[in-house]
């Protein structure tokens, strides 16, 4: 039996991957920043909304399908854009697009991702691009319409990151991105022969180091090249004029990443924006961030239908995807969990996240007597809900 | 690489600083009193905290540089009064005093100190740019303290602060179980220990031995300098329990500069304040150090601040391990921070170098906090950064406020 059967879920694709990866990659993909306070108090987060059994419904025809931005997806998931599942897998982000398209769900690739979007496109399947904005402008909108000439139908743009985070352990740990030649990760590589030979070798043998693919040229870099410009990244000076640029010259889904106040969530209606993903990045950048669930109710409640919302930052169970739907959001994505998958078994280990998550969410909705995803609301939890707290019984 | 780069917060620091010290040392510094509740309840309350990232804030142009009292400080923080920098460090106050100098914040010496003020004044003060503040415990003889602050007058310290939370001698078992006593008294426990750290032991220790002998508490009177807590002449001169307002009132005759009372966990204690004319309050529990069931400072600070409103300067200690609880003591009312420990690990680890490594990375993180939830200037930190309102000392959710 492959170490991939006897993971049952996301916990279990947590332990294989972080046996199978070097540390220095592991906690790239799993830790988040400074004391890991946020990451922690996210799944708290989720953890102490307790719902109640639904006696008696008919519930042998329900359905995790939903649509969302007017297409199907068989179930309230998207895949994050995340940086790492090319270390995480030989060509990872490519196991990780045939896993989504094939489970139904669009894949959001990252600004930072190792693989050209031309080569994404091929894989088919509904594609969203993560959007960094670089200092320079004209190089980000390039980068867009880029990823629209290539079928992506969404944009998000990330505007929860206008410093770099403080992750210590990646120093400790002697791991950066771009990778830059320590001791420490070296040793780290040798202690992990599986993952060197069938990742690292892999890459050497092909000549084609991950590299970040979709920068332009001058900013290009293959990630064993030493440190890549910082002064280029800095995102600092992003702004509301940004957005309506990007509105602009963006004709698809355009979606902002990092909202968590009601105010935000507001102006982005008001800059044209048809989504926004309440996320703290995974507790990877602010870790005095409050959890994204407890600040969803309150956007919920200011945005009503006029935007879709989208959660992230925690969800690593079926019943988690259940309570954001409960408070108002249209679907969550996922890190780290399908990364777990990725890193355990590629496509078919990301898969097999996606399908754990689902036959969670399914059981889920079976147990409250949700047939279908409209049918989840806050009635299935214990306690009266009001705005963003549980007041009482 | 040395032990000190591989420091990356201020947790690595104190890892490094319990590596080198000896354990009695080690825990002079890091330990509370009793059974380190006050401690553990002083970064409960911080972390409890939660803030929300402000979205598409052009925060390009930040900085988190303020005015104290009326002059610039490069962010909003000060080194609080420690006792055992010089046993961190061979004559550690001046590798602090210097480092704050650096890093344009000011420094506070404290009366039990190992190393002169005119000595700190002249390496580390106004000449080279330093702002110096002089922390006084009151002794039963009134009369060698007034002559202490003339002293610190003289010398050039900007600031008095009298702390008024010691009046009694705080409950640290740890200190007796690990041999230690200040000054040293000789004991096997404390002998051991040392023997165990040798490069402490050459580096600390043997430096004052073969230069001014033990080390002594170099602003005391002279005859008091070898104080030993045993001596009941020296237990009179430092006994602090009849400390009252008239004292603070001479004080305020007295002292011609800004004077501060810390200590102050109460509302009413600091309008007090306010009518004997004092210029600040420190809003601290001692680190967690005296009183053991004491309420966490960022806890009080808030009815505190709503209290006194804009008429005196509110400074917060007791806690403060990270960038962000500056954020969250701004938002709370307060104008700056003082921090003990964190740069005190970092003397251990590397003397001033060390030091004033610890103040930049709090001054990094809170410049990330400052960033994240938008703010482009310490006066845009308030608590609508937080997640859940603030009423009074509590942070209750939104809806609670109005239900």
């Amino acid at each position: 039996m492959a170490s991939l059967d006897r993971c049952l879920n996301v916990w279990d694709l947590r332990d294989a991957a972080k046996r199978r990866l070097p540390k220095g990659v592991f906690e790239f993909v799993d830790r988040a920043t400074e004391d890991h306070l946020a990451v922690a108090n996210n799944r708290l987060a989720f953890e102490r909304i307790k719902l109640r059994h639904r006696a008696l419904v008919d519930v042998s025809g329900r359905s995790v399908a939903t649509t969302l931005f007017g297409k199907p997806a068989s179930l309230p998931l998207a895949i994050a854009p995340t940086g790492a599942a090319g270390l995480c897998w030989h060509e990872g982000e490519m196991e990780l697009a045939r896993a989504a398209a094939k489970a139904q769900i669009p894949l959001t690739l990252s600004t930072a991702s190792m693989t050209p979007m031309e080569k994404i496109a091929a894989v088919g399947g509904r594609l969203w691009f993560q959007l960094y904005v670089w200092k320079r402008r004209d190089l980000s909108h390039q980068l867009i319409e880029r990823a629209h000439r290539n079928g992506f139908e969404a944009l998000i743009v990330t505007v929860d990151s206008p410093v770099s985070a403080n992750r210590e352990y990646n120093t400790h740990n002697g791991f950066g991105l771009p990778f830059n030649p320590t001791l420490r990760f070296t040793f780290d590589i040798m202690r992990h022969p599986a993952w060197t030979t069938g990742v690292l070798m892999k890459y050497f043998t092909s000549g084609q180091f991950p590299r970040h693919q979709n920068y332009p040229e001058e900013y290009q870099k293959s990630i064993l090249s030493g440190v890549g410009s910082r002064d280029a990244m800095r995102a600092d000076s992003l702004a509301w004029d940004d957005i309506a640029k990007f509105r602009d010259i963006w004709p698809g889904v355009l979606m902002l990443k990092g909202v968590n106040r009601p105010d935000d969530a507001i102006k982005a209606l008001s800059y044209g924006v048809d989504g926004i993903v309440v996320s703290n990045h995974g507790g990877r950048n602010m870790d005095s961030a409050a959890a994204t669930l407890d600040v969803l109710p309150e956007i919920a409640e200011a945005v009503g239908d006029r935007m879709t919302l989208i959660l992230d930052s925690g969800v690593r169970r079926g019943s988690d995807i259940v309570k954001a739907l409960a408070l108002g959001a249209k679907a969550v994505l996922t890190g780290r969990a399908t990364l777990y998958g990725t890193a355990v078994g590629g496509e078919a280990g990301a898969l097999k996240a996606i399908n754990i998550l689902k036959n969670e969410a399914d059981r889920t909705m079976a147990y409250t007597g949700c047939c279908t995803v409209d049918e989840v609301s806050s009635d299935i939890f214990w306690g009266y809900r009001e705005g963003n707290r549980l007041v009482g019984v | 690489m040395s032990a000190l780069d591989r420091c990356l917060n201020v947790y690595d620091l104190r890892a490094a600083a319990k590596r080198r010290l000896p354990k009695a040392v080690f825990e002079f510094v890091d330990r509370g009193s009793e059974d380190g509740i006050a401690v553990a309840n002083n970064r409960n309350a911080f972390e409890g905290i939660k803030l929300r990232h402000r979205a598409l804030v052009d925060v390009s142009g930040r900085s988190m540089a303020t005015t104290l009292f009326g002059k610039p400080v490069s962010l909003p923080m000060a080194i609080a009064p420690t006792g055992a920098a010089g046993l961190c460090w061979h004559e550690g106050e001046l590798e602090l005093a210097k480092a704050a100098a650096k890093a344009k914040i000011p420094f506070t010496l404290a009366t039990g100190a190992m190393t002169s003020m005119e000595k700190i004044a002249k390496e580390a003060g106004p000449g080279v740019g330093g702002r110096l503040w002089f922390q006084l415990y009151v002794w039963n003889k009134r009369e060698m303290s007034y002559q202490l602050i003339e002293r610190a007058h003289r010398a050039g310290f900007e600031a008095l602060i009298v702390t008024v939370d010691t009046i009694v001698p705080p409950n640290r078992e740890y200190n007796t179980h690990n041999g230690f006593l200040l000054p040293f008294t000789p004991n096997l426990t404390f002998t051991l220990d040392i023997m165990r750290h040798p490069v402490w032991f050459t580096n600390v220790l043997m430096k004052y031995f073969t230069t001014i002998g033990m080390p002594r508490n170099e602003n005391y009177p002279d005859e008091y300098k070898r104080l030993n807590r045993n001596d009941p002449g020296s237990y009179e001169l430092t006994r602090q329990d009849s400390l009252d307002w008239e004292d603070i009132r001479i004080f305020r005759d007295k002292w011609p500069g800004i004077l501060m009372i810390k200590g102050i966990n109460r509302p009413d204690d600091a309008v007090k304040a306010i009518e004997y004319g004092v210029d600040g309050i420190v809003v601290s529990n001692h680190g967690g150090r005296n009183m053991d069931s004491v309420v966490a400072s960022v806890d009080v600070l808030p009815e505190i601040a709503e209290a006194v409103g804009e008429r005196l300067t509110v400074i917060l200690d007791s806690g403060v391990r990270r960038g962000s609880d500056i954020a969250k003591a701004l938002a709370l009312g307060a104008k700056a921070v003082l921090t003990g420990r964190a740069t005190l690990y970092g003397t251990a680890v590397g003397g001033e170098a060390g030091a004033f490594k610890a103040i930049n990375l709090i001054r990094n993180e809170l410049d990330k906090t400052m960033a994240y939830t938008g703010c482009r200037s310490v006066d845009e930190v308030t608590t609508d950064i937080f997640f859940g309102g603030r009423q009074g000392n509590r942070l209750f959710d939104r809806v609670m406020d109005t239900v």
